[in-house]
């Protein structure tokens, strides 16, 4: 009982217990910013950014790459050799398809962590289209499209109808229908789709009609063209049409849309089967238009990619075509410095990581502001 | 023959339900202080790591390799909080960039330093002489490693101080009612710094055991999921450490079985069976969701930066 | 006499926007001291500074003649300094004890809960409190929840007690009673500061008034040496008309809502049998206590809620119940909701936005596969004009950067853009400043001489008698008694509290 005394027959608490000292010293006060300017946020971006390629140099040193093979492999050779810029093209085009997906459900507030079970089960069915000959040889590769287009939708359709009629989180029910997409493709890859001639665990190859043709350049194929109707598309229907507004509205605040009468559920699922639509793509484009048949892990890392160039380009289309090109840089290095310095594949995920966290933590300064109290 | 086999399988729930139990009970611990802890599945790789690392480094002193699994996580967790509390960075971009991170991380360091498909000792069962050798009972209850009868008493301590003490009580705070916490003058970003060491260093843990207590070998990526099945867990508990274990026990018995059915010689695809535990997980939700009216503890902060200062 | 808490030249600024510029103030001990002022006054900014929620930027505190740094919350109940907020800072899943035990914090959870329940009984005994010391305080009313706050501060040991804004969410009744407790505890020697912008309260209860104007403290009087006229003039630097101007023409019913039964989002039915009629031009205006079914009902009329049974009936139109929201909102149907930042703005989205989110649907802002952001710009503009919304320098900016009245004001433009036949509006005052509760008061009638019917949810029984045109009390989920203006504030404060 002595600790607690009883307020009504208590003496005059005694005179302050203080420190005087602390206050003459001066404080850092932290404060909640109402408003950020545009400025402020691109340079916090490109802080944010820079620490963490300084971040991630600093790793790719420590593994013992020298600084100046790292300034050849990211940045020389890319700009010089047109064979690594086409290999970046490339690289970039699923990329931006697969980082498009992501904006468009993070538009609507919702964490889609599936786009890689989406990409395995579009390129899946591609593949179903491709190995059952459907259709006439002119068409095969828009159906093939289509049908990626499609399963990747399909995949969404469980955990959005989840979210949306019991709530379930949409994080874990996407995420773990990548294990079970997964699952899935290495029973078809080790049991009835293995490869006859080869016996490896891949699908055959596809014929010439079922591979993304060639544009003329180098080896850049009709992926990156794709890509970039499917980011204008997308560009216009985010900032120009209707849609985009009810998104907007979606993404803030769906009850105020609800109590206006505007289509909330309809949104969200718009904008959430898009998603899975263009992951399938990106999966698609993967498989006709690089690989040219379905391998195990032609989708492995693209997930992660996708959420990150989404984030980096706070999703904006046109944002999202600059931040896959620079991850599509990352991928061609990493694979260089895989070949040519050992260096494991993991360490492109352990940069693209330390550079979302770093970009994340550079947000600290749009939102809040640092004062000297004195 | 039906004897033998279940015998078999119940004998190995126990080690299979060990790492969901810890793992959902240091979630558990670190979401009842109102951070959502997305990166469940990375603090579980980085004690996988460090398990077989202080192996392969020290020598086989499986209790060190304990240790070091779960001074991993909470390192690891000093830089997400850092994050989360610190900075207010938005909960689910640091779980999964943490995520990725510690992927890549374990991906690079095993790599580099050699450990990967090194088979090691491990833990080894205890042997409770006579006990052990009993027919049924013995291989069910009497042939666990230390880790296994250590779990019960680490929920019975986590629940009493959750419950009954006063740094549970000011960490229940800080997750239900972060204001009111604020005002009683518990110091948010201790109680959060704090229960996520301490909630991911039991899921760093609950990695440890998977390379040194049941793999014995180290291969990438080897959580394979399950930190991310626990976050589930915890959802399906309703924030109850007891429901916690009953769920860890109802995976461990799903995962325990998945080889036996191959070993009894029933023809599965092997794949389609390598699904069960996701979809387990997703019925598991699904289950959670559509039954109302049971008393949730969900903290009502889960998830929300604090800031007093806002207006 | 030394002052207890004496405050001097206090400055605070939150993100640029000055809160509190050299404001100073001093309680006694053995007296109530009224600290008054209007909404963003800057009175709980100057409270929270005491019990060191916020540091200020500038200024000395001295409690008890000392001068003291109080850089947090631990320090202030060191000074015993306690303050009930006016947003109850408890744990809701926590029992009245465990919350008290959380903001005492004895070193041992057995013994502590012990002792602090001893404690907390000998207070209630002492103060003739009545309460469940076991029960989650989240299954509390406000006015037991309250009573957990003040023993809260009173097993501390505080002898400088802040309530802020104590009687905002209780009945007449209550609040007297809660200003009886305040009385007591004065006379046992403690200063009791009350944070309120209640005129009535500070005539009636306090020895002392400190007024708080724009961050300020512009005086510190006895309020019996102040006519209400003059303090009024202080608090809002200039008299403010607040007459009733009964409606002029009342026609046919407009909008029946009968037998109408709902649930809250828990599922305990708290909305049953409400029927109410309202005509065309008037305003019917609904009273109670919070937590009635009020709530309820403005989400079914606004189609965010399903009914249970029941029926809304527009005149010429049908059972609204059966439409959707976009189909009320069609036929006439605007709604100011209470929770504005739940259903009626959308803070991260632009002022344009905000308004273009009412009509988009309806082709007036381009296709499909168009949206026409000249036309949006246009025509915000255009409305914020119109509707007198401040503070917005471009049509782009952030709804979130609008002061409480502006962005309520910028509601009513978008649900008054096109003339309503039906309004709904719940607490539309709820936080504004005397100004802008008279501009959207303003609206309301000028809809209502239009001829829409127009339905009034309040909690503030003095906004209901001002406005409306008759009154009906809202009790457990039904209307129990109606009135025609104007109407004896006691007998509708009564049938708030007990009815048949």
């Amino acid at each position: 009982m002595s600790e607690i005394s009883p307020a009504l027959h208590r003496p005059l608490p005694a005179a302050a217990a203080t420190a005087p000292g602390r206050r003459r010293r001066g404080r850092l006060g932290v404060e909640i910013r109402q408003h950020a300017s545009a400025r402020l946020q691109a340079a916090a971006l490109a802080g944010g950014l820079a620490a963490g390629i300084a971040c991630a140099c600093a790793i790719l040193v420590g593994a013992g790459v020298g600084l100046a093979d790292l300034a050849q492999e990211f940045v020389v050779s890319i700009l010089t050799s047109p064979e690594s810029l086409a290999a970046v093209l490339i690289q970039a085009a699923p990329l931006a398809i697969v980082g498009l997906g992501a904006a468009f459900a993070f538009r609507v507030r919702f964490w889609n962590i599936g786009l890689e079970g989406q990409m395995i089960i579009g390129a899946v069915l591609a593949t179903a289209v491709s190995l059952a000959d459907l259709g006439p040889e002119p068409v095969r590769l828009i159906l093939m499209a289509c049908a990626a287009a499609l399963g990747g939708a399909a995949w969404m359709l469980a955990p959005v109808l989840l979210r949306l009629r019991i709530r379930l989180n949409e994080i874990i029910s996407t995420l773990l229908l990548n294990y079970v997409a997964l699952n899935l493709l290495l029973h078809l890859l080790y049991g009835p789709w293995r490869d006859p001639a080869t016996s490896f665990p891949n699908s055959a190859l596809f014929d010439a009609s079922e591979r993304l043709a060639e544009i003329g350049w180098q080896n850049l194929n009709w992926g990156l063209p794709l890509a970039l109707a499917l980011v204008l598309a997308g560009a216009w229907l985010v900032g120009g049409s209707r849609v985009g507004f009810l998104m907007r509205v979606a993404g803030d605040n769906p009850r105020m849309g609800r109590a206006l009468g505007l289509p909330m559920t309809g949104t969200v699922l718009a904008a959430t089967l898009l998603s899975g639509a263009l992951a399938g793509m990106a999966g698609f484009v993967i498989c006709a238009g690089a690989e040219h048949r379905l391998t195990q892990s032609f989708a492995t890392g693209y997930g992660f990619s996708g959420i990150l160039i989404a984030f980096l380009a706070r999703n904006t289309p046109l944002g999202v075509l600059v931040a896959a090109s620079l991850v599509g840089v990352l991928f061609v290095a990493g694979q260089s410095l895989q070949v040519f310095y050992q260096i494991p594949g993991s360490a492109v995920q352990l940069i693209q990581a330390v550079i979302v966290l770093c970009v994340a933590a550079s947000d600290f300064f749009v939102r809040h502001r640092l004062r000297w109290i004195a | 023959m039906l004897i033998d086999f279940l015998v078999n399988w119940l004998a190995a729930v126990p080690e299979f339900a060990v790492p969901f139990a810890l793992a959902a009970l240091g979630l558990l611990v670190i979401e009842k202080a109102g951070v959502l802890s997305l990166g469940a599945e990375g603090f579980m790789l980085v004690g996988a790591l460090a398990g077989i690392g202080a192996i392969l480094g020290l020598g086989d002193h499986p209790a060190i390799a304990l240790a070091a699994a779960a001074a991993a996580g909470a390192a690891l967790s000093l830089l997400f909080s850092l994050l989360v509390v610190t900075l207010r960075v938005n909960q689910v971009i640091a779980g999964l960039g943490l995520v990725f991170l510690a992927q890549g991380l374990t991906g690079l360091v095993g790599t580099t330093q050699g450990w990967v498909n090194r088979p090691i000792g491990g833990l080894s069962a205890l042997s409770f002489g006579p006990l052990s050798e009993l027919p049924v009972v013995g291989p069910i209850l009497f042939r666990h490693d230390a880790v296994v009868y250590l779990t019960v008493p680490v929920f019975a301590l986590a629940a009493w101080i959750l419950g009954r003490s006063m740094v549970g009580l000011r960490l229940r705070a800080v997750g239900d009612g972060p204001d009111a916490a604020d005002a009683a003058g518990v110091s948010i970003g201790l109680m959060r710094f704090g229960a996520t060491a301490a909630g991911a260093a039991l899921v760093g843990l609950a990695g440890g055991y998977l390379s040194v207590g049941i793999a014995r070998i180290w291969i990438e990526g080897m959580s394979g999921g399950r930190g991310w099945i626990a976050i589930a867990l915890v959802i399906f508990a309703r924030w109850q450490p007891w429901r916690a274990l009953a769920g860890a026990v109802l995976f461990g018995a799903i995962e325990a079985l998945i080889p036996r059915v191959a070993a009894a010689g029933i023809q599965v695809p092997q794949y389609f069976v390598g699904m069960i535990p996701y979809l387990a997980t997703l019925g598991v939700m699904i289950w959670t969701c559509t039954r109302s009216g049971s008393r949730s503890l969900e903290p009502r902060a889960l998830g929300l930066a604090h800031a007093r200062e806002d207006r | 006499m030394r002052a207890a808490l004496d405050m001097t030249a206090v400055s605070k600024a939150f993100d640029g926007f000055r809160a509190l510029s050299e404001a100073s103030f001093a309680a006694y001990p053995g007296e109530v001291h009224a600290l008054l002022g209007e909404n963003g006054a800057g009175k709980s900014t100057l409270m929270n500074v005491a019990v060191g929620l916020y540091r200020p930027d500038a200024g000395q505190i001295r409690v008890h003649g000392t001068e003291v740094v109080i850089d947090g919350p631990r320090t202030a109940k060191r000074l015993g300094i306690g303050m009930v907020h006016q947003h109850y800072k408890l744990v809701k899943a926590f029992t009245a004890l465990e919350n008290i035990l959380l903001s005492q914090g004895p070193p041992s959870y057995g013994a502590g809960l012990r002792a602090v329940e001893e404690a907390v009984r000998r207070h209630c005994e002492a103060l003739g409190f009545a309460l469940d010391l076991d029960r989650p305080v989240g299954l509390l009313s406000v006015a037991e929840q309250q009573r957990v706050e003040i023993l809260k501060v009173l097993v501390e040991g505080a002898r400088i007690l802040v309530l802020d804004e104590p009687t905002a969410v209780l009945t007449d009744r209550e609040a007297e009673q809660m200003l009886l407790t305040m009385r007591r505890l004065a006379e046992e020697g403690c200063a009791v500061v009350l944070v309120t912008h209640k005129l009535g309260e500070v005539k009636r209860h306090a020895d002392r008034v400190t007024v708080m104007r724009g961050g300020r403290t512009v005086a510190s009087a006895d309020p019996d040496a102040l006519s209400l006229p003059e303090l009024t003039a202080l608090v809002v630097g200039a008299s403010v008309e607040r007459e009733r101007m009964p409606a002029k023409r009342i026609g046919d019913p407009l909008l029946r809502i009968a037998a109408l039964a709902g649930t809250r989002a828990d599922g305990l039915q708290v909305l049953s049998d409400a029927t109410i009629v309202v005509r065309a031009g008037e305003i019917y205006g609904i009273a109670g206590v919070g937590g009635n079914g009020q709530t309820e009902l403005a989400e079914i009329l606004m189609g965010v809620r399903a009914p249970c049974a029941g029926s809304i009936e527009l005149d010429g139109a049908g059972d609204l119940c059966r439409m959707t929201t976009r189909a009320r909102r069609g036929l006439g149907l605007a709604a100011i909701p209470a929770d504005r930042s739940a259903y009626a703005l959308a803070g991260g989205l632009s002022v344009a936005e905000n308004y273009a989110a009412g009509a988009v649907l309806s082709g007036r802002f381009g296709s499909w596969f168009r949206l026409d952001r000249r036309a949006v710009r246009a025509a915000t503009a255009e409305a914020v004009r119109a509707f007198d919304v401040q503070g917005v320098r471009a049509p782009r900016q952030k709804a979130s950067l609008l002061s409480g009245g502006n962005a309520q004001k910028l509601v009513v433009a978008r649900e008054f853009a096109d003339p309503p036949r039906v309004v709904l509006a719940h607490s539309p005052s709820r936080g504004l400043d005397v100004r802008a509760s008279g501009a959207v008061h303003q609206r309301l009638r000028a809809a209502r001489d239009a001829g829409a019917a127009i339905l009034l949810i309040s909690e503030d029984l003095d906004e209901v008698l001002l406005l409306s045109d008759r009154v009906g009390v809202m009790s457990r989920g039904r209307i129990v008694a109606e009135f025609d203006t104007p109407a004896d504030r006691n007998a509708v404060g009564a049938a708030m509290v007990h009815h048949v």
